[in-house]
């Protein structure tokens, strides 16, 4: 055989494993994205699981705060449907968020209610929710700023363009949420 | 936390007398080495000069012999000063930050912690460790104590000739406390000595450990000084918080000392290296000092540092 289609061989083969190895390297950091907002999604449904609780536990004692609650029930109704976006959920789960902080605020309002063992479990059950839920957005970022890397700098760039892989955005975490312990604090201050 | 004010207090009223009723002891324990080395040297110069003879080496070898025994004794004096510095002093500058608190001078945290930690996975050939302290700061307990582990090496030179050599793998303060939340797996934050030698090259090696995945975190100070592997990406996050990194440079930064962390069942395991001996008595010098008071109550201070830096007595979330 001609020593020229040889050595051309090899760098078709060369060419052909580096290949692989970007696409692999980019499958990996898309998968590692959705992963991680299956994660983000599981912490979400515990808290969803937890909002009828809390509901009825503050129902029993804040007579005064009907159409809070009824707002957060119906938050939880919709983002429990089947078939949402990514952008819808996370979109709902900002305002579960804004509607269980006003919520634990009025609470401020009924002490026998602050002294139930009941709502003390389910606010620790909450705190630790929202710790769990601030852990996975924070993961979720690391993954998505990885893939965006991944996918921007070049070579990669041609393959992911080829791939049709697109730049995700991060979540944008709030001051209150940066620090996870906010919502205790306001129980603490009583 | 006790201010410095109240501490001169304490060393004026209380410690400073016991550390003045040492100092005779202590002086007493120069004295005996002292003599102990002019015995020896005595026993040299007369070894030499009996070369002379047949058996003129015999009262040389008699004297070296009587400054071993002299030796054996100005060692059993030291301890005795140690001993009692460690009761009259150390004691009581613990009894000055909780009076709760319990104090062994003799022990230390034992091998079982130690590898429970897994923060240093090479085996030791030589455990040391003494001043062991327990207690609880408002729901956390702890225990701490001082720790100096090594490893020995063995070389053959080429006239075959074997010789050991000790190397320390961890040397300092070695603490753990209940952590406040639940863990499932486990987390080590440990030196980022790869980064801050190779630099990205350094990210690319740390990739490969036993100890799990390596976690990239946001906080760009924390990641200078440490790297952080874990079993569960998720929950490295849910230990490290924002917050709790920044405690944690703080930590290292106010003892400028390599801190190793892990978090690992219900503990958190904190070992700081330092390359002097802690809480020990001096010698040569004199021992009524307020800056090495001072220093102690600071090192053993430690422990609330970590504990009030790191909110290990909020309590809010399901671990009680």
């Amino acid at each position: 055989m001609n020593s020229t289609l040889l050595i051309l061989l090899a760098i078709l083969v060369v060419v052909a494993l580096i290949f692989i190895g970007m696409y692999n390297g980019l499958i990996r950091r898309r998968n590692e994205v959705d992963n991680a907002f299956g994660g983000m999604d599981v912490q979400l449904k515990k808290r969803y699981d937890l909002i009828p609780n809390l509901v009825a536990s503050v129902k029993e004692y804040a007579k005064h705060e009907k159409e809070l609650l009824n707002k957060i029930t119906e938050l939880r109704a919709s983002a429990l449907k089947p078939d949402l976006s990514v952008n819808e959920k996370i979109a709902l789960d900002n305002q579960i968020s804004g509607a269980i902080k006003s919520m634990l605020i009025s609470v401020e309002n009924y002490p026998e209610l602050k002294a139930n063992e009941n709502f003390i479990f389910l606010q620790r059950s909450l705190n630790e929710v929202e710790s769990q839920i601030s852990a996975a957005r924070r993961t979720f970022n690391a993954v998505v700023t990885d893939y965006n890397n991944g996918i921007q700098v070049f070579p990669n760039s041609i393959i992911a363009g080829m791939m049709g892989m697109k730049r995700k955005e991060v979540f944008v975490i709030q001051q209150a949420e940066r620090e996870n312990v906010d919502v205790s604090q306001m129980f603490n201050q009583a | 936390m006790m201010s410095s004010v109240n501490l001169k207090e304490i060393y004026r009223s209380k410690l400073s007398p016991a550390l003045l009723s040492l100092e005779s002891q202590r002086k007493d324990v120069v004295k005996r080495i002292l003599l102990s080395v002019a015995i020896l040297l005595l026993g040299i110069v007369a070894f030499v000069v009996g070369q002379q003879s047949e058996y003129g080496f015999i009262p040389g070898v008699l004297i070296v012999i009587g400054a071993f025994v002299s030796f054996g004794f100005a060692f059993s004096k030291y301890n005795s000063y140690k001993q009692a510095f460690k009761n009259k002093v150390v004691r009581k500058v613990i009894e000055s930050i909780d009076p709760d608190w319990n104090y062994h001078p003799e022990a230390c945290i034992s091998e079982n912690e130690y590898v429970e930690s897994g923060l240093f996975q090479r085996h030791w050939d030589r455990y040391n460790g003494d001043d062991l302290i327990s207690g609880v700061i408002d729901k956390t307990d702890f225990r701490l104590s001082e720790l100096h582990t090594q490893y020995k090496t063995v070389s053959v030179d080429s006239k075959g000739r074997r010789s050991e050599h000790w190397h320390t793998i961890f040397k300092g303060l070695f603490a753990h406390a209940d952590f406040n939340k639940e863990i499932r797996g486990e987390t080590f934050v440990l030196p980022d000595i790869a980064e801050r030698m190779f630099g990205k090259w350094g990210q690319k090696l740390q990739k490969f450990s036993p100890r799990g995945e390596l976690v990239k975190l946001e906080n760009i100070e924390f990641e200078k000084y440490f790297v952080v592997y874990s079993h569960d990406q998720n929950e490295a996050r849910y230990i490290l918080t924002p917050k709790i990194m920044e405690a944690i440079v703080h930590i290292r930064q106010q003892f400028d000392t390599e801190i190793y962390l892990s978090f690992v069942g219900t503990r958190v395991y904190v070992a700081m290296s330092f390359s002097q001996d802690l809480f020990e008595p001096r010698l040569f010098r004199s021992g009524v000092r307020y800056s090495d008071i001072e220093q102690m109550y600071y090192q053993f201070n430690t422990i609330s540092v970590i504990v009030n830096e790191m909110n290990l007595n909020t309590r809010i979330w399901t671990k009680e």
